[in-house]
């Protein structure tokens, strides 16, 4: 049994086992978004007129928990890629280099791993908004929300993978993963409406995958259309962006692992 | 055919040669060594080999492909155990084992088996299912080579495998290599700079310094054409003049005398001690000690390049690259 679907599970199957061996961590990664979703979620409860205004009827709380499980996306999936620069300075990548597994293999793996870890912590967001009294139309939204999330999470764990193997050290990464991920979070209706935005902004946040993706989260969870944005197109965008990014992560990882670290 | 093949191999970092121009072949079944210093290059060697690093220059087959040509067809062919012990340490011995096995395509019915099998070779049944953070030293290491050996590979590379580790330990991991070199016979190229090392596990030793290489053979040919076995005697006052009876003994081949030590090479040492002592007794010159000695690696390696192995300075002012940049991160 070989092949690339073999080699990407092999990869995939070693990242999964390395995570759920450092448990940890989850509830470490968990305390950032449960603060926001319950401290922002609380704080901005104030702003429902604004929100209702461009016809959004319910809580706050329900306008901003999709944002919120897509930050835990987001940050799970952009830092997830780390491990890459471990792996290249303690030799797991050497290993794996010299085996005859395909580059892009190790890439693929690496990312469908990050993905699936994203969203788990993504899902346990989900619980917590369930619990804190946002619901849900119908029950079984929950398959094709995690569907969302995992395919919009592999699209960001290659934007991670790419990042770790270009980079040399921690700093680059880190330096250039807080320059991509705030940003792009911030500049999305994932807190605040997008009509509510100055024309510019909005203008800009109508170029980020990241807008698509809360659209289409927020109209499963909430069952109201927003933004002006058909679902058949968010889920385009969202598979566009995820597509190229995983052909270019597979892409800058061979090249660039084929260089000396 | 041999088991590896370099023919004029060259890599240059930024003008530095860290592989100057190097030549050798490896036969089927043969533990072959690279020796010398830290940043003479045996690491960088190791990395062309295994597909890890482009040569600047020069061609090298392993297994008989060629791997700049065919890197994939070498990687089946291979196993390498890297300098730094890789092991995943939250995972147990047996999931590390198994991670290899997948890596390297061995069939998923073979698996287990396989797994069974060099678990018992490097004797660590009891521990595989524990996590390796509760290892020892010797122990990751054995298990990370037990996982380059796991696929049977044709060649095996040993980077530095004993290095960092305490020397009843080195002398347990130097068994296992031998245990696994009789069960399996597939060829062995390894690097270190413990001369005890190359002495004990090679049938031939290439010396490297700056880049090249400078003497290859078998350690033994290469000890016995230091030519002599080494008596060192102590004594108190000088031999003057019966000096020159002692170098008309027809075995002696050099003397080297200090203030009150005397150190005597003899082609054949056994044969030369009656005649030197005859000599001493009879001039009544008392001696404090003798010993007599082979001459090691250690002798045949300060004869060709001119410093002892531990010695760490660069005569070439050659940064030692791979440590220098992983320093970074």
């Amino acid at each position: 049994m070989s092949g690339p679907i073999h080699d990407t599970y092999t990869i995939f199957w070693r990242e999964i086992k390395r995570y759920k061996k450092s448990r940890s961590g989850v509830l470490i990664r968990l305390i950032q978004p449960a603060i926001w979703i319950i401290v922002i979620g609380n704080t901005f409860a104030g702003t429902q007129p604004l929100i209702q205004s461009v016809g959004f009827d319910g809580q706050y709380i329900e306008f901003m928990a999709p944002g919120v499980i897509i930050l835990t996306a987001i940050f799970t999936s952009i830092f997830g890629g780390v491990n890459t620069l471990w792996d290249r300075r303690y030799g797991f990548m050497n290993k794996a280099l010299t085996s005859p597994i395909s580059r892009a293999s190790i890439a693929l793996g690496k990312m469908s791993a990050i993905s699936l870890i994203a969203a788990l912590q993504a899902s346990l967001i989900l619980g917590i908004a369930l619990a804190i009294g946002v619901s849900l139309p119908n029950p079984l939204m929950v398959l094709p929300i995690m569907g969302i999330v995992i395919l919009f999470s592999l699209g960001f764990s290659g934007i991670s993978v790419m990042v770790a193997a270009t980079a040399k050290s921690q700093e680059t990464f880190w330096g250039v993963i807080n320059f991509l991920g705030m940003p792009l979070f911030m500049l999305s209706p994932a807190l605040f409406p997008l009509e509510l935005l100055p024309d510019w902004l909005a203008t800009a946040a109508k170029f980020n995958p990241v807008t698509y993706t809360v659209l289409l989260v927020r109209e499963m969870m909430t069952g109201t259309p927003e933004g002006g944005v058909s679902v058949l197109l968010s889920v385009v965008v969202v598979s566009v962006f995820v597509l190229v990014m995983v052909a270019l992560a597979s892409y800058v990882f061979t090249r660039e692992v084929n260089k000396p670290f | 055919m041999y088991s590896i093949e370099a023919r004029s191999l060259s890599k240059h970092f930024d003008g530095v040669k860290a592989v100057d121009d190097m030549s050798f072949t490896v036969d089927s079944g043969e533990i072959f060594g690279f020796l010398g210093p830290n940043g003479a290059g045996k690491s960088t060697m190791m990395m062309i080999l295994t597909t890890l690093l482009k040569p600047t220059s020069g061609h090298a087959l392993v297994s008989g492909y060629d791997v700049m040509l065919h890197p994939k067809k070498v990687r089946q062919k291979i196993g390498y155990v890297q300098q730094d012990t890789v092991v995943d340490e939250y995972l147990t011995g047996r999931e590390n084992l198994i991670l290899h096995a997948r890596l390297s395509h061995i069939p998923k019915n073979q698996i287990n088996s396989r797994i069974d099998d060099i678990l018992g070779l490097i004797e660590l049944e009891e521990k595989q299912n524990e996590p390796v953070v509760t290892y020892s030293g010797g122990m990751r290491k054995r298990l990370d080579i037990a996982g380059g050996l796991l696929h049977r590979p044709e060649v095996l590379f040993l980077d530095e495998p004993t290095v960092g580790l305490d020397i009843q330990t080195r002398k347990k991991i130097w068994e296992y290599i031998k245990k696994i070199h009789d069960e399996f016979g597939m060829s062995l190229f390894l690097s270190t700079h413990y001369m005890e090392e190359a002495d004990k596990l090679c049938d031939r030793v290439a010396i490297i310094n700056n880049g090249t290489i400078q003497a290859m053979d078998s350690p033994q040919k290469m000890k016995s054409e230091m030519g002599s076995d080494v008596i060192t005697m102590s004594i108190d006052e000088s031999p003057g003049e019966h000096l020159t009876n002692v170098e008309k003994i027809p075995q002696v081949t050099n003397i080297n005398h200090t203030a009150n030590k005397l150190v005597i090479f003899a082609s054949n040492g056994a044969d030369a001690m009656p005649k030197i002592l005859e000599i001493f007794s009879h001039a009544g010159i008392k001696i404090n000690s003798i010993t007599m000695t082979q001459p090691t690696l250690d002798d045949v390696f300060i004869s060709y390049t001119g410093r002892e192995i531990s010695d760490d300075r660069n005569d070439s002012g050659k940064p030692n690259r791979p440590k220098a940049k992983r320093s970074i991160l």
